[in-house]
């Protein structure tokens, strides 16, 4: 009897100093905010990959070093009264596009970008931004930015450009 | 297989059979080459041609069939054989619609390969009397 005694003894002694009440809610925490972590990881976006892409981002959207412009050739409408999705009051978006792709230094990703001209206005002016990367001669009109892009607008008067996430590149595994 | 598998989704309804596909691959391959006048949802603009809800018309000649492949669009574009056999099979599926009349069989890498050697010049033209003699032939 008393050898077992000594045992639950040293036992229960031990686990106390070994244990503390604040470990319990420690452990109980960690488990909590694990838990609510495990849809954030990759599985889940993964599995929603085909939802259209809205890429984190930084950097200035007036500042021709910005992402989205690695292959611009113009007035970039962030600095028009427009931003990089949108037109100035006053012009149309031309349907008519060059598309290309730009890797995004916030996650590495290529994205494909539609540098969509605004279009019913002279030239903006302002922030004139030359990157041209990928961009081809004229005999490869598809990919060249030397020609105007005001297609199937109303005017064919050039005022700036916008830079739209279109989707992802794809990469071969 | 694959044709026993065409077959029974051609008689159960739908006559659109993409062939292999990977949507990721052709949905960028069209965006990078096709879409910038063709609109994202094949619609066009002005005088680039509609896509959506009309492309199949001209999968019911083989003049036409041959056409989609031989327009400088396709014929002359960047895109692999297989590539460009993918997207336009991935077109047909999108866009087509009620337009395809007849089962599709889905463009293979080695036909695109023989017919993009004949591009066409006088596209206009070409394409105006295709749509007529088929047109005709109904």
């Amino acid at each position: 009897m008393k050898l077992l005694d000594k045992l639950f003894e040293q036992q229960t002694r031990q686990l106390a100093q070994h244990s503390s009440r604040r470990g319990i809610l420690k452990g109980l925490g960690t488990l909590l905010v694990g838990a609510g972590t495990i849809p954030l990881l990759p599985v889940a976006r993964a599995a929603a990959a085909d939802t259209p892409a809205r890429p984190v981002e930084e950097g200035d959207e007036a500042s021709c070093d910005y992402w989205r412009y690695c292959a611009i050739d113009g007035f970039l409408c962030s600095c028009c009264g427009g931003t990089k999705n949108t037109c100035p009051p006053g012009t149309e978006m031309s349907p008519v596009t060059w598309i290309g792709t730009c890797r995004n230094p916030a996650d590495g990703r290529n994205y494909v970008i539609s540098y969509n001209d605004c279009c019913g206005k002279s030239s903006c002016g302002a922030c004139l931004c030359q990157r041209d990367e990928g961009d081809r001669p004229p005999y490869r009109p598809d990919k060249t930015n030397d020609i105007n892009w005001c297609l199937g607008t109303a005017s064919a008067a050039y005022h700036c450009s916008t830079a739209i996430v279109v989707g992802v590149a794809f990469e071969e595994k | 297989m694959r044709l026993v598998l065409a077959l029974g989704l051609a008689l159960l309804g739908p006559l659109v059979w993409g062939g292999d596909i990977n949507p990721q691959r052709a949905q960028f391959n069209y965006q990078m080459s096709c879409q910038g006048c063709h609109a994202p949802d094949g619609s066009g603009a002005n005088a680039v041609p509609r896509m959506r809800d009309q492309v199949g018309i001209f999968l019911a000649s083989g003049a036409g069939r041959e056409y989609l492949v031989r327009v400088p669009g396709s014929a002359v574009s960047a895109l692999s054989d297989a590539d460009l056999a993918e997207v336009l099979n991935w077109i047909v599926q999108e866009f087509a619609g009620a337009s395809v009349t007849v089962p599709f069989e889905p463009y293979t890498p080695q036909e695109v390969g023989a017919l993009r050697q004949h591009p066409l010049n006088e596209v206009m033209a070409y394409r105006a009397q295709l749509l007529a003699d088929i047109a005709s032939a109904k």
